[in-house]
């Protein structure tokens, strides 16, 4: 029979081995998939990899695929740290877009790094506010901010679609002759553009976006933030006991408050990251296709929370995302992305009992107890 | 008369309510034994797509394949709820992660599109699909024609599923049950029901019925298969847990909610329809919108004190701990 | 049951325990807190496997997989946390998972239930009314209902667990005339306490329980309370002797005056309540558990808002529902619950340690954490308290019942209080500890500190109290100065009698 039985102490060698060998556990699955539909397992796996990380150009797609993620991946830790979960870092994304476009638009003419300090300011305050509706509604109305902050993802994709196809808002495009043709986003000025730094020792070069440099900042933050403030220490109680943390007398709406706006600003300045390095403008329909969104919740999950293993799970899920667009076809069906983010995160919380727990196979006592000698 | 828009909007609030009501009741069986799944939306794509692939892939009389595919969405949707039962139950993570993970993984991203591809579902009309079952004079009676007699089978079936889980909820024994098993687990338990049996059967039921619910969808609404299917993807899965919350957790509610709801999502075709000018967006954000404030409404409310919320609700039950 | 062992990570919970019950006795399993009673009557209910040892009924070996094995053979238990479905009637609670008898119906019939239950309650003097929801039921009300699911049942074997914990002296002597009747009709009454008094006056024998073993069964009526108490923690007890608190009762430091609250369900729990505690005394608040304790002490506190009424700290009103504020103030709160409340479960000591005084110069400097000034600070209250911990960052939950309440004693007391509300603060403790405890509360009295004591432990507040207040319905029934206090008196006060 199998026993469970709480572990008194946590081993770090665990907490660190466990979700390797979960993460090799779900490849296993993986294959199985694969080869339950006829593919085989190894010719994708290797395809996969090389496609990710196999050269330069691989590595240069990796890292622009992992920015996002890594912004949205933060954006739901530090929330999900805290027992809110929010959901909405795929709208709050998409704000951060809109506030950051404008920001550069509104600049245009200004030097480079105060168009980019514009656009990170512009992007983070529209994110956190879009956050904000649902912080509000759960810490007055006691509203659950998982459906709330779903909700207004969609709401603020149509809202991004209205900017660009239904309205001749400040956003859209309106002068150049392919816009008359199909509705699309203004571009902003050159200056706005954010940098991308060449590593040199590889070769060919691999380009690392400013953005990406940016999340590992936001990354550093957020852990000094946690371990070593006041409001880390609140955060920390909260968490753990919100009944402690009223006992203590902590204030756990603001917190709430101040928490669901840093994740929506995170998110937010991830928007303006992606403006800034790779899109340039609003556009709608590109930003809904990729999910980054939700992938940031697959990225903080699988990090379990620490905010530098999250950026490290971005780059390696963008990798995996990079290689599924790149692969699409008859060798990496569609939607095989999606199947193993899945699979990897359901081994990674599956193997969490093993840290939590221990699991003994034991013999039941009595089979081999031997019978009563008669009184 | 029967184009005036009340009556169009209200048949068509049954006729998109019906999905939600599957998902709404399936959740809300899981919910009552104590175990929160917010895979719905994971679960309903992949009932679709199965429900679809079955009627197009067996070749026997309608109602035959029709039945089948309902049967087979059913499994679909179950077999999804055990993934997340296995990981809650009797691997006790997080209940709220693991739906999610079932969403992603499940998902419009994920197996319901890696499967229609894989099986070639995409760009064919249905074979088979449910259709209106009175007579067409039946129909045309002023107001109830179109909107009771003008429906298909699975909304008729739907009404059967309120009035058997309401039924069984408050007047069986395995009814009692589940409420103990949601409301108190270690009381359950003492009494000596299966607290976990309990969770794993009723996990699964709400899977069944959520991919009954998507199978709505890919049978009745648009009978065909699309990757991710809009309407779905369009967050059904997510208004279906929200549903469940605003009827506090009884099977009588959910069905007004899910009509509710479904008006919601009905009206921006029948406004567009009907020649109306504003952006379109601004109606198609309408039903998230409606989520947003029925939700806070009712939380702020009543619901203040969890009114009708199982006491156990996403704890998992752990025997032998001190 | 024979050389039963039990295991759980980190404790040995039952160590090669026998214990054998009579058909037709009352025996009473005796032993302190952690000596592992519930543990062992865990596993006679099925809810827990032993890992060594056998079990047999009437003679018969039984193995039993779940509790419903147990219940089909004819075992019951009223568990000291009843296992009771809050929303669900009385007979609702009756029937579940019942599978034989009415139960077998795949529909339910209420009314049928019903009828039984009443008639059960008429037999046995258990009278509740079966179509009542659990939560408008009183505590006493409550444990009825838990007898006469066992009895609905058709237990042969009847498990108590600290039964008189929730009761009135008076209550307390009607409960033991109901078992005493079950006994007689040839049923075992398993009775655990860890009360030498109730022990010899319901029980025909007597096992004791210490530190996971069994020490030795014998006769109730041949045992002494001196001789119980020996064999329960294992030396000689001195009678817990009254220790006069020392400086004598000093100015007003807490007025409460016409204090209101309502309860978790928005029905009042705290009326009227108007009660002085000066500085070095301690008052104490005594009542039948659910009858406003916590909703008081969670006022004071300021953890629950009042619905009328002052509350005074040295004569400044305190603003209402703020424990910040009550912090501020001085008033310093150990709480009913341990783990949970009065402490973070997977936060470090040290951490806990500065769950109030974070803001403070020595844990913080503006917004930053001074971790090292915060882990002396906890090294040095971990050896003034003698908490036995590995070190400020071992997390609270792996600390013990006796050594969680110092670190929250330690916390409070740092806070230089000026008033304490201290709500069961030896709940669930050994001797040792609960001595360790008072100790720390008379010493601090005699220090000038107010200390409101609120407990449903009538020995505990015997021992410390000087003035006793006693919580009717969320009134005070009365008032009764303590050392010369009648027990029969403040049991008649707490069934909500009027004192002679």
């Amino acid at each position: 029979m199998i026993r469970i039985e709480r572990r008194l102490r946590q081993p770090r060698l665990l907490m660190v081995a466990v979700p390797v060998v979960s993460v090799a556990f779900a490849f296993g699955l993986i294959a199985l998939v694969l080869l339950a539909t006829g593919h085989d397992p190894g010719h994708t796996y290797g395809k996969l990899f090389r496609s990710a990380f196999g050269d330069a150009g691989a590595l240069t797609s990796t890292f622009a695929s992992a920015t996002p993620l890594a912004f949205t991946g933060l954006a739901a830790a530090a929330a999900f740290r805290m027992n809110l979960f929010n959901i909405g870092a795929e709208g709050q994304l998409y704000f951060g877009v809109v506030g950051g476009v404008a920001a550069a638009l509104l600049l245009s003419g200004a030097p480079g790094p105060v168009a980019i300090a514009g656009m990170c300011v512009g992007g983070a305050a529209f994110g956190a506010l879009w956050a904000l509706i649902p912080g509000v509604l759960r810490a007055f109305g006691r509203t659950n901010e998982i459906i709330t902050s779903l909700m207004l993802n969609y709401v603020a994709g149509l809202l991004i679609n209205y900017l660009i196809f239904d309205s001749h808002s400040y956003w859209r495009d309106t002068t150049s002759p392919s816009a008359a043709v199909f509705p699309q986003g203004k571009a902003v000025p050159d200056a706005a553009l954010w940098p991308v730094a060449t590593l040199t020792h590889a070769a060919g070069g691999v380009l690392l976006p400013l953005g990406l440099m940016v999340a590992a900042g936001v990354a550093v933050l957020l852990w000094g933030l946690y371990r070593h403030t006041r409001f880390g220490f609140e955060l920390n109680v909260i968490a753990d006991s919100p009944r402690a943390a009223r006992y203590a007398g902590m204030r756990t709406r603001r917190k709430i408050l101040a928490v669901m706006g840093l994740s929506g600003a995170i998110a937010g300045l991830g928007g303006a990251a992606q403006a800034g390095n790779f899109d340039h403008l609003l556009d709608p329909r590109g930003l809904q296709q990729q999910f980054y969104g939700y992938t940031g919740i697959v990225v903080a999950a699988l990090a379990r929370y620490n905010p530098f293993a999250v950026v490290v799970v971005a780059i390696l899920l963008g990798g995996l995302k990079n290689a599924g667009f790149a692969l699409q076809g008859a060798d990496f069906p569609s939607g095989l992305v999606g199947v193993m983010q899945g699979i990897f995160l359901f081994c990674v919380l599956g193997g969490e009992i093993l840290i939590r727990y221990r699991i003994r196979l034991g013999r039941q006592s009595h089979a081999r107890g031997a019978p009563e000698p008669a009184a | 008369m029967n184009n005036s828009i009340a009556v169009v909007v209200a048949a068509s609030a049954v006729l998109y309510g019906t999905p939600l009501l599957y998902a709404g009741l399936g959740e809300l069986l899981a919910e009552r034994a104590g175990v929160l799944n917010l895979g719905v939306q994971g679960m309903m794509l992949v009932g679709a797509a199965m429900g679809f692939w079955t009627v197009q892939r067996f070749h026997v009389g309608s109602p035959g394949a029709l039945l089948a595919a309902v049967g087979v969405a059913a499994l679909a949707g179950a077999a999804m709820a055990l993934v997340h039962a296995f990981l809650v139950i009797t691997l006790r993570a997080s209940q709220i992660v693991s739906g999610l993970a079932l969403t992603i993984f499940a998902g419009a991203a994920g197996l319901s599109s890696y499967l229609g591809n894989d099986l070639n579902l995409a760009s064919n009309p249905a074979r088979h699909q449910f259709g209106a079952i009175f007579p067409a004079s039946a129909q045309h009676w002023p107001i109830v024609g179109p909107v009771l007699f003008g429906q298909n089978l699975l909304v008729y079936a739907s009404w059967l599923c309120v009035l058997a889980v309401g039924l069984y909820l408050s007047r069986t024994r395995p009814g009692l049950n589940v409420r103990a098993v949601g409301e108190s687990p270690a009381a359950a338990d003492a009494m000596g029901i299966n607290v976990t049996g309990y969770r794993y059967a009723h996990v699964l039921a709400g899977g069944a019925f959520a991919g009954v619910g998507g199978a709505c969808f890919s049978l009745a609404i648009t009978p065909q298969w699309v990757p991710g299917d809009e309407m779905i993807a369009g967050g059904a899965g997510w208004i279906a847990i929200a549903l469940v919350i605003f009827a506090f957790w009884r099977p009588d509610l959910v069905l007004v909610g899910a009509y509710l709801f479904g008006a919601f999502a009905a009206l921006p075709f029948t406004l567009q329809a009907r020649g109306v000018t504003i952006a379109p967006e601004l109606f198609q954000s309408l039903p998230y919108v409606m989520t947003v404030l029925v939700l806070v409404l009712v939380s702020s409310g009543v619901a203040k004190r969890r009114l009708g919320a199982p006491a156990a609700l996403g704890l998992p039950y752990v025997r032998e701990e001190r | 049951m024979r050389g039963i062992t039990k295991r759980f990570p980190g404790v040995v919970a039952n160590d090669q325990v026998d214990f054998e019950a009579a058909e037709g006795e009352v025996h009473a399993l005796l032993g302190e807190n952690g000596a592992g009673k519930s543990t062992l009557s865990n596993i006679l209910t099925g809810l827990y496997r032993a890992d060594e040892g056998e079990v047999a009924l009437y003679g018969r070996p039984v193995h039993f997989r779940s509790p419903r094995d147990a219940l089909d053979a004819g075992i019951g238990m009223v568990h000291q946390h009843f296992r009771l479905v809050v929303p669900f009637t009385v007979a609702e609670n009756v029937v579940l998972g019942d599978h034989r008898g009415e139960g077998r119906a795949f529909r339910l019939r209420p009314r049928a239930i019903e009828r039984r239950v009443e008639e059960l309650g008429e037999r046995y003097g258990l009278r509740v009314d079966p179509r009542a929801r659990i939560w408008q039921l009183s505590v006493g009300e409550q444990q009825r209902v838990e007898i006469l699911k066992t009895l609905y049942r058709q237990a042969r074997i009847l498990i108590l667990d600290e039964p008189t914990a929730v009761l009135t002296p008076q209550e307390s002597e009607a409960l033991f005339g109901t078992l005493r009747a079950m006994a007689a009709e040839g049923r075992t009454i398993v009775f655990i306490s860890h009360k030498l008094n109730e022990v010899r006056a319901v029980a025909d024998r007597v096992t004791v329980l210490r530190g996971g073993r069994s020490v030795v069964a014998l006769a109730a009526a041949a045992a002494t309370p001196q001789s119980l108490a020996a064999l329960m923690v294992g030396r000689e007890v001195a009678a817990p002797a009254r220790i006069p608190a020392g400086s004598g009762p000093g100015k007003a430091a807490l007025v409460l005056d016409g204090l209101c609250a309502d309860g978790d369900r928005g029905s009042p729990a705290v009326r009227e309540i108007s009660l002085t505690v000066r500085a070095g005394e301690i008052v104490a608040v005594a009542g039948v558990a659910g009858n406003g304790q916590r909703e008081l002490a969670e006022t004071v506190t300021g953890m629950r808002f009042p619905t009328a009424g002052t509350i005074r700290v040295d004569g400044q009103p305190l603003s209402f529902g703020d424990p910040r504020a009550a912090i501020a103030a001085g008033i310093a709160h150990v709480p009913e619950d341990r783990l949970g409340t009065g402490l973070a479960p997977s936060l470090s000591i040290a951490s806990n340690i500065v769950l109030k005084s974070y803001r403070s110069d020595t844990a913080s400097r503006g917004p930053f954490l001074r971790h090292r000034s915060i882990a002396r600070l906890t090294s040095d209250l971990i050896e003034r308290y003698s908490v036995a911990a590995p070190g400020p960052s071992t997390p609270a939950r792996q600390l013990s019942g006796g050594n969680l309440q110092k670190v929250v004693l330690a916390r409070e007391f740092s806070g230089k209080p000026r008033v304490l509300v201290a709500a069961s603060p030896t709940r669930g403790l050994d001797v040792g500890a609960i001595e360790t405890v008072h100790a720390y509360l008379r010493d601090a009295a005699a220090k000038g500190l107010a200390i409101l004591l609120i407990s449903e432990d009538l020995d505990e507040i015997l021992a410390l109290a000087d003035r006793i207040a006693v919580l009717y319905e969320g009134r005070i029934a009365g008032e009764v100065d303590c050392p010369g206090a009648d027990v029969e008196e403040l049991g008649l006060l707490m069934a909500g009698g009027v004192a002679a």
